[in-house]
């Protein structure tokens, strides 16, 4: 598959002719520079956006053929994100941030698994603080603990400590690796990192737009 | 996907937009809708309420709700009609006549009357020992006070009128109906209609007026002028029809409606920014939410669940917010409007929340549709921003509710239309005025915020013409309170003449204007009146001339009060020609419209059978509400001065010349008096009462506008944050960053002051010669006061916001 997009009418090639395969249960580093089309490519892979060229199969479903709305639904039934900024949603609690992935997928608020979730990322007794009253690391817990809300297939984690401090980081990555583990859940990492790239089975390269194994 | 309707679910969306609104950036949307409520709650309920007091005021100076008057009887039709449609019906017979007393005799007008009247308004009359009673017996017979005088008599004295000899039943206080054309105007007499026929003045031939009164439902006295055509000579007259105060009432009417349409303009505009800003605030969320898999069906309900409870609490705190307020706004009129104020129903309320309503629809409709198309990948890399035409139709949900409500107000068109012109005007003046301040020397704070206006000129151009957008509509509805409130004071100022001598014989004229002056009593000149005909136009037959089409112009079917002047009345306004004191005349502007004369037509009168003419040299303008003496035909002394006339002299009593008044009733029995000192207090009462109202209403107008332009400008600084940030991260300086913003702010408003300025002088103009038909000025004041609000509007707005946005870097 490839990808380009098109800036003062000159068409730039942000992906070139990328092949690979991701396999259930796996733990997978696309790393490179920035600039290099890291976050692009997860963008593709999780159904954000559309390819140019090429074709990309999620769970078995061919990605280009199905609408916004269609790849919203697989997005709801079996993928979950971790970002970079964690993305919380600032006038809800912690608890209801983490229910959220449920209640869009028209479970209900299932406030009991939220504050298991919660527990198991360390922040019993935070539930009814908003984001505002959560440290960077914490905020980054929640996002973790809102990730795992509908048990999904593929976890994708955009550069998930870039907005920490160094222990704090470690101790995100080895929360998001143990329930990773925990959950069976397939992880693809986004990260310039080396040293954390490492840390997955599978290491993807990306550069200038064409991809290695390393 | 979906179902907000998972009740656990839709418990949780209602909690987060709950929080929205108070905790996010819902809430600037919510105060705007609040106060968009609460001002057309308020002005619309206090206008209904001061509509109801004015119209029941101008009710009780007709006598009822309706009057229809005809030189014959009422018909029959007209009468089943009423009672079929369940009006209350009363009547009056007047006809002048002489009234003898064993002393004295004095021509009167007799109103008989039956023991209903009057169906509205006060009636007062003082008997025997200060008894009061408010309506006729027959029997009795109630004279105007200054007949007492004239006639000689007192309380329980026979007086006559006509063939029926009656005894002196007490002393007319107050009647209803009260007509302030000295020339028309002779004592009251008030009798009852079972003594009518006693009289014998109702002759066959002889010059009779039937009134008859009605009163009801609205709708019934609209459907009785409508199934009944008018024949010749037959009138119906209603509040809206009366003279001074049905004109006072209609454009303090008018200035409601301006005033209403000014604070929904100014608070739509508010409204429209903070839906934009709130719309951009959430984009990231809703790529947040795609991205998780939120369907589109979903965002839209989640949006309209927002939307919904925003729009029910705008609703419960405007309305409360609004009652509160048109408390507040009444409290000023406590004493000026009656006790038992009328209700206004629920119509406050449906029409704030339909406004509110309409206004939403584009306002947040366009934004939130396009924030439903926020792409999920933005949740990852920023996306361009995209014009997009989306929702555009939504526009035209409130233009055609405003088409369908104001099609036919050519005054608010006239506004909406000039502001469209003018905010597109001061865009560019905006543009052009901050182009030529870059060319000039500033020092380096003054030149970082020049180039940060001209860096972003479109913005800056759009902000500067809502600011000076906002403060021109403040200013108009100021400005155009004072020109009316202005003009009003004009023509009925304080020390209005309030009593007319007429009939002074040339040879009582010059003792009379002496004891006038030896007494230090305000006047007037002394105007000689002859009574005649105007016979002819430029040699032809004038009621050939002038009538066509059916076109009766009662000035040819009557005799005339013609005067003479060396100089024309101060004021009299000379709309053409010139006046001369040779051989000429001049004639008051709608009667010359109306005949069809021109400056430089020759005309011909008749006094007693005695030709002569004369050449229009002027055509002037007449206020007739103003109380002074006026008149239609206006001769160069030269013309008319040998022909025999009585004088007549306008003048100001004051309560400690009251004695005075009577002496000079007495000392010349001939001379009639005519007292206008109630009347002129009534009107004078509905001036207080409507200045007031329009005072508060233009101040609350103000204030509206002064809120939109805080929230403008702090929508601004808020955008401005990062920017700020940023330039606080390269190193700049507190002093430098808080120099360059206040100089930036200090820019615009001083720009936005002037372009205000000239916005609103235009409008104002075009409002008060096209719309209010009186005379526009220049407002000089508002030319200094402008730019200085809006300095201190910035000052205060910037001053609340830049220790937040100066705050150090974590």
């Amino acid at each position: 598959m490839s990808k380009s997009v098109s800036a003062n009418a000159v068409e730039l090639s942000i992906l070139k002719d990328i092949t690979f395969e991701v396999f259930s249960g796996e733990t997978v580093a696309i790393i490179g520079t920035s600039g290099a089309g890291k976050s692009t490519l997860m963008t593709l892979l999780a159904g954000l956006d559309v390819v140019s060229s090429g074709e990309i199969e999620l769970l078995g479903r061919p990605l280009s053929q199905l609408d916004d709305e269609q790849r919203a639904k697989i997005r709801s039934e079996s993928i979950g994100f971790v970002f970079q900024n964690f993305l919380l949603i600032p006038s809800l609690t912690a608890l209801e941030n983490v229910t959220l992935p449920a209640i869009l997928r028209g479970e209900g608020e299932d406030k009991d698994k939220a504050q298991r979730l919660l527990a198991s990322v360390g922040l019993s007794g935070r539930e009814t603080h908003l984001p505002s009253q959560l440290s960077g690391g914490e905020q980054q817990r929640v996002a973790l603990a809102r990730a795992f809300m509908t048990q999904p297939k593929i976890l994708f984690a955009d550069e998930p400590t870039g907005n920490l401090d160094e222990h704090t980081a470690e101790n995100i990555i080895e929360l998001l690796f143990e329930m990773n583990r925990d959950h069976g859940t397939t992880l693809v990492l986004i990260t310039h990192d080396a040293n954390l790239a490492r840390r997955c089975e599978r290491t993807l390269s990306i550069h200038a737009g064409e991809l290695k194994e390393s | 996907m979906s179902k907000l309707q998972t009740p656990s679910g839709a418990q949780m969306v209602m909690r987060w937009s709950w929080r929205e609104i108070w905790q996010g950036q819902l809430w600037p949307v919510m105060a705007a809708l609040t106060l968009i409520i609460a001002c057309v709650v308020a002005l619309s309920a206090l206008a209904i309420r001061v509509e109801k007091v004015m119209t029941d005021h101008g009710r009780s100076m007709l006598a009822g709700d309706l009057v229809f008057r005809s030189a014959n009887p009422t018909p029959e039709l007209i009468l089943n009609k009423a009672q079929q449609l369940n009006l209350t019906i009363s009547e009056q017979t007047r006809f002048q006549t002489m009234a003898f007393s064993d002393k004295g005799m004095q021509l009167v007008t007799v109103k008989a009357v039956p023991d209903n009247y009057p169906l509205r308004g006060e009636l007062i009359l003082t008997g025997e020992g200060g008894a009061v009673q408010s309506s006729l017996q027959p029997g009795q017979l109630w004279l105007a006070e200054r007949l007492f005088s004239l006639l000689e008599v007192k309380i329980g004295d026979v007086v006559a009128i006509g063939d029926v000899e009656l005894r002196v039943s007490g002393k007319i206080e107050s009647e209803p109906e009260l007509s302030y054309n000295p020339f028309r105007t002779m004592p009251s007499v008030f009798i009852h209609v079972a003594d009518l026929d006693k009289t014998g003045a109702l002759q066959l031939g002889s010059r009779v007026q039937y009134r008859s009164f009605f009163k009801g439902s609205d709708s019934a006295l609209a459907q009785i002028q409508q199934d009944y055509p008018l024949q010749a000579g037959e009138r119906w007259i209603s509040e809206d029809n009366q003279g001074r105060s049905a004109d006072l009432i209609g454009k303090a009417k008018q200035y409601l409606s301006l005033t209403i349409l000014m604070v929904i303009l100014m608070a739509a505009v508010t409204l429209v920014l903070t839906c934009q800003h709130y719309a951009s605030s959430r984009s990231a969320t809703v790529a947040m939410l795609k991205s998780m898999g939120a369907s589109k069906s979903w965002l839209r309900r989640w949006l309209l669940s927002q939307v919904g409870l925003m729009f029910s609490m705008a609703i419960i705190f405007g309305s409360l917010i609004g009652l509160g307020l048109e408390l507040l706004l009444r409290l000023p009129l406590t004493g000026i409007l009656p006790e038992q104020l009328p209700g206004y129903g629920w119509q406050p309320f449906v029409f704030a929340s339909a406004v509110a309503l309409l206004i939403g629809l584009p306002a947040l409709g366009i934004p939130l549709l396009r924030l439903l198309d926020t792409p999920a990948i933005a949740v990852l890399q920023a996306q361009s921003e995209k014009s997009s035409k989306k929702g555009v139709w939504l526009i035209a949900v409130p233009i055609c509710a405003f088409l369908l409500v104001y099609g036919t107000n050519s005054l608010v068109w006239m506004v909406f239309a000039g502001l469209v012109v003018l905010f597109l005007l001061l865009a560019g003046g905006s543009y052009l005025l901050l182009h030529l301040l870059s060319k000039a020397k500033w020092g380096a704070a003054m030149s970082l915020a020049l180039s940060r206006i001209k860096r972003s000129a479109i913005n800056s151009m759009m902000q500067l013409a809502a600011l000076s957008g906002s403060l021109m509509l403040v200013a108009v509805i100021w400005l155009v309170k004072s020109d009316l409130l202005g003009d009003w004071q004009q023509t009925l100022p304080p020390d209005a003449p309030n009593v007319f001598a007429l009939n002074i014989a040339p040879t009582q004229q010059q003792a009379y204007l002496h004891k006038l002056d030896q007494q230090q009593v305000q006047r007037s000149q002394g105007y000689p009146i002859i009574r005649g005909r105007l016979t002819q136009i430029n040699g032809q037959d004038a009621k050939q001339y002038a009538d066509h089409d059916g076109n009766h112009i009662n000035a040819l079917r009557r005799e005339l009060n013609f005067t003479w002047v060396e100089q024309l009345p101060d004021h009299n306004q000379v709309v053409a020609g010139q006046w001369t004191t040779q051989a000429g005349v001049s004639l008051e502007q709608e009667l010359a419209q109306e005949l069809g004369v021109r400056v430089g037509d020759r005309l011909g009168f008749s006094v007693n059978g005695q030709p002569f003419s004369a050449q229009v040299n002027s055509l002037r303008q007449v206020q007739w509400q103003s109380m002074k003496p006026n008149f239609y035909v206006i001769f160069s002394p030269d013309v008319v001065q040998g022909l025999p006339a009585t004088w007549l002299v306008s003048f100001r009593i004051n309560d400690q010349q009251v004695p005075f008044l009577n002496q000079l009733g007495r000392d010349y029995p001939t001379v009639s008096l005519l007292d206008l000192r109630t009347m002129g207090g009534k009107i004078q009462a509905i001036l207080g009462q409507i200045t007031w109202s329009l005072t508060v209403l233009a101040g609350l107008g103000v204030i509206s506008g002064i809120l939109l332009i805080f929230t403008l400008l702090r929508l601004s600084l808020n955008q401005r944050r990062r920017e700020i940030t940023l330039y606080r991260t390269l190193g700049a300086s507190r002093k430098r960053i808080s120099q360059t913003l206040w100089s930036e702010y200090g820019v615009m408003a001083v720009s936005a002051g002037l372009l205000a300025v000239i916005g609103a002088e235009l409008i104002v103009f075009s409002l008060i010669k096209w719309g209010f038909e009186l005379t526009p000025s220049l407002h000089i004041g508002m030319w200094f006061v402008l730019p200085i609000l809006a300095m201190l509007v910035v000052f205060a707005s910037l001053s609340s916001v830049i220790q937040q946005l100066l705050r150090p870097l974590k």
